[in-house]
C-alpha cells in the first residue's frame, strides 16, 4: 500500500521556549485538498516550514510521500512544489527564465519546455517574456503557482496563497487549484484564512489552535456534524470558541 | 539498473544543478547597476593608466631604437640590451584590480546572498533538490566566470594599449606570464568574493556584513601592506636603498640576515595581508620589480612559491567558510517567516 501524502507524528516544535506546535498527529492521503485553518500565529506557517524541509522539528516525525522530512530531504523536495506567502522571484528575470532556472534546479529535462507548457496550463503565456519585477502581486502569485508546479510535483504546499488577489484572483486561485488535483492528481496542502475558498475548494480541514490541531475532517462530515452553523466560517468561530 | 548508473546520473543531476546556479549568478552579475559601474570605472582607470604610461614608454622605446642604429652605423660589437619591459606598463591594470577588484569583488559576494534575501527566493531554492553545498558551489562559479570576463577585458585592453600605442607587442613567453598572473587575480578575488557573501550570509542586516567585509578590505588591501612598506628597508630612499647601495638580490638578503628578528615582524604582517602576496606575485611575473627581470619563469615561480601557496590557501579556506556559512545561513529566519 502506498504511504500517504503526508504523515506527522507527535509532531512539535518551539522557537526558543515557544512553543508553536504541540504533538501534532495528522494523515493526509493522496488527491486530497487539505485547508489549514487557524488564527495568526497558530503555527499553520510553521508546519509548512517543517513538511516542506526549510526547517527541522523539535521533536516528532514528519513524511510526505513516505520520505522522512529530515533524513531524507533530497527525497522529499523532489516530489513537492511550495507557494510562500509572499511571492516575489528574480526580477531581473522574465518569468520564464524563472521557471526554467527553478525547473533546472528540480532535474526537469527540458527546462524551457517544461516553463512554457506551465504558463500555458496557466493561460498566462503572454507573461514569458516579461520581466517579473513589472508584475503586479497578482501577476507575481500566478507566476509563483507556475514555479511551485513547474516539475509537477506529488505534493502542493500554498502558504496563504490568497494574500494580495483582488476577488478576480483569489476565483482563478480556486480554479488553478481544482484543475491541478483533477488533471494532475496533485495533493495540496493550503494554509489560509478564507474560509469562503476552504469550503469551496478542499476536501478536508484542519484547525489549528495555539499549535493543537483540534479538528480533522472532511467538508462533508464537517457540515453534517455542525448542521445548526450557516457557514464554515461559523463553525469555526465556534471550534475557537470551545477549546478556548 | 546498476549502483554505477545510479551513482553517474545523480552525480550528472547534482552538476546540472550546479551548473544552473552558476549560469544564473552570472546572468544577475552582468544585469546588475551598480557591477557595471564598478566595471567601467576599473576598465576605464585601466585604460587611462596604460595610455599614459604606454605614452612615455614610446618615447624611450624610439630613444633607444636611435641608440641602437646609431651603435650599429659606428659597428659596435656590443650594444647594451633595452632596459626598458613591455609588461611592466600593466603595473597600473594590476594595482587597479588589487583594489578596486576586491571591491567587486566583496560587491558581488553580498549581491549573492542579498538578493536571494530582498527576493525570498532562498525558501524556493532550498525547497528544491539543492543542497547548500550545491548552491555556494554554484555560485562561487558564477562569480568566477564574472571575475573571468573582468580580468580577461581588463588584460586585454592593458596588452593591446602598450601594442598601439607603446608600440611593443608582448611575446609568447610573456603572454604565458600574463596567463598565470590572471590565474592568480581569479584566486585573488575569489577569496574577496567569498569574504563578501560569508559576511552578508553570517549578518542579521544584510548591509552589515558589506560594512564589515569593506572593513576588512580596508586591513587587508591598504592598511596591513601600507605597514610593511613603511618597514620596508629599501623604501628608505627614493630609488631603494639597496641600488643607492649598488646591492644585487643576494647582496640585499646577505644584508637583512643582521636584522632577522625586523624581517619576520615586517614580513609577518605583509604576509597577513592576501593583497601583498598577490602583488608580489604579479609583480615578479609582469617585470613591474627591476630585480626579478633578469630571471626566468622557473626562477620566478621558485621566488614566489610561498605567495602562491599563500594565495591558494586562502582561496581554498575561503571557499571552505563559504560553504559552511550557506550551510548555516538561516532559510527562516528566527521566529517565523522568511
Amino acid at each position: 500500500m502506498a504511504a500517504p501524502a503526508i504523515q506527522l507524528h507527535a509532531l512539535s516544535h518551539r522557537y526558543d521556549t515557544d512553543p508553536v506546535l504541540r504533538d501534532i498527529d495528522l494523515t493526509i492521503e493522496h488527491g486530497e485538498i487539505f485547508g489549514f485553518l487557524g488564527h495568526n500565529g497558530a503555527g499553520k506557517t510553521t508546519a509548512i516550514n517543517i513538511l516542506t524541509t526549510l526547517i527541522a522539528p523539535t521533536s516528532g516525525s514528519a513524511q510526505v510521500c513516505g520520505h522522512d522530512v529530515v533524513r531524507q530531504r533530497g527525497e522529499v523536495t523532489a516530489c513537492i512544489g511550495y507557494l510562500p506567502a509572499e511571492v516575489r522571484m528574480y526580477g531581473h528575470l522574465t518569468a520564464a527564465e524563472n521557471l526554467a532556472f527553478f525547473a533546472t534546479l528540480s532535474g526537469v529535462p527540458h527546462p524551457r519546455r517544461a516553463a512554457a507548457e506551465t504558463l500555458a496550463y496557466l493561460e498566462c503565456a503572454d507573461l514569458a517574456n516579461l520581466r517579473v519585477s513589472t508584475f503586479s502581486s497578482g501577476m507575481r502569485q500566478r507566476i509563483g503557482i507556475a514555479q511551485a508546479i513547474v516539475h509537477r510535483p506529488q505534493v502542493l504546499f500554498l502558504d496563504e496563497p490568497t494574500t494580495g488577489l483582488d476577488p478576480f484572483g483569489v476565483r482563478q486561485l480556486r480554479e488553478t487549484i481544482l484543475q491541478l488535483n483533477a488533471d494532475l492528481g496533485m495533493t495540496v496542502f493550503m494554509n489560509t484564512h478564507l474560509l469562503g475558498e476552504v469550503s469551496k475548494v478542499c476536501t478536508t480541514i484542519g484547525v489549528l489552535n495555539h499549535g493543537e490541531l483540534i479538528y480533522k475532517d472532511s467538508i462533508e462530515e464537517t457540515t453534517r456534524r455542525f448542521p445548526d452553523e450557516a457557514s464554515l466560517e461559523d463553525i469555526y468561530v465556534r471550534m475557537g470558541s470551545d477549546s478556548a | 539498473m546498476s549502483d554505477q548508473t545510479v551513482t553517474t546520473r545523480v552525480t550528472g543531476a547534482r552538476r546540472a544543478r550546479v551548473l544552473a546556479i552558476a549560469k544564473h549568478e552570472y546572468r544577475a552579475a552582468v544585469r546588475s547597476r551598480i557591477l557595471l559601474i564598478l566595471v567601467v570605472l576599473l576598465i576605464l582607470v585601466t585604460a587611462a593608466s596604460v595610455y599614459i604610461a604606454s605614452a612615455g614608454y614610446a618615447a624611450k622605446l624610439a630613444e633607444y631604437e636611435t641608440y641602437r642604429a646609431a651603435a650599429q652605423a659606428q659597428g659596435l660589437d656590443r650594444i647594451a640590451p633595452t632596459p626598458l619591459a613591455a609588461l611592466s606598463l600593466l603595473r597600473g591594470p594590476l594595482e587597479y584590480l588589487e583594489i578596486i577588484g576586491a571591491v567587486i569583488a566583496i560587491s558581488l559576494g553580498y549581491l549573492s546572498v542579498s538578493r536571494e534575501r530582498i527576493n525570498r527566493t532562498l525558501p524556493l531554492i532550498r525547497t528544491r533538490p539543492v543542497t547548500a553545498g550545491e548552491q555556494a558551489t554554484g555560485t562561487f562559479l558564477g562569480a568566477m566566470g564574472v571575475f573571468a570576463t573582468l580580468v580577461a577585458t581588463t588584460i586585454a585592453v592593458g596588452i593591446v594599449s602598450i601594442g598601439l600605442l607603446g608600440r611593443d607587442w608582448v611575446n609568447p613567453g610573456e603572454l604565458f606570464q600574463i596567463a598565470l598572473t590572471a590565474v592568480a587575480a581569479l584566486l585573488y578575488l575569489g577569496a574577496f568574493y567569498c569574504l563578501g557573501a560569508i559576511a552578508t550570509a553570517k549578518s542579521r542586516f544584510a548591509a552589515n556584513g558589506l560594512v564589515i567585509a569593506l572593513g576588512i578590505w580596508l586591513l587587508v588591501v591598504l592598511v596591513l601592506p601600507q605597514i610593511g612598506d613603511t618597514m620596508d628597508a629599501d623604501n628608505q630612499l627614493p630609488g631603494g636603498l639597496f641600488q643607492a647601495l649598488a646591492l644585487d638580490h643576494d647582496g640585499e638578503l646577505a644584508v637583512l640576515q643582521h636584522f632577522t628578528g625586523y624581517e619576520r615582524i615586517r614580513t609577518g604582517i605583509e604576509e597577513a595581508s592576501l593583497s601583498k602576496h598577490f602583488e608580489r606575485f604579479a609583480f615578479a611575473m609582469s617585470d613591474v620589480k627591476d630585480r626579478y627581470r633578469p630571471y626566468n619563469l622557473p626562477w620566478l615561480l621558485n621566488e614566489t612559491r610561498n605567495d602562491i601557496a599563500w594565495l591558494l590557501a586562502y582561496a581554498v579556506a575561503m571557499f571552505v567558510g563559504l560553504r559552511r556559512s550557506f550551510r548555516t545561513q538561516p532559510t527562516i529566519p528566527p521566529g517565523g517567516t522568511p
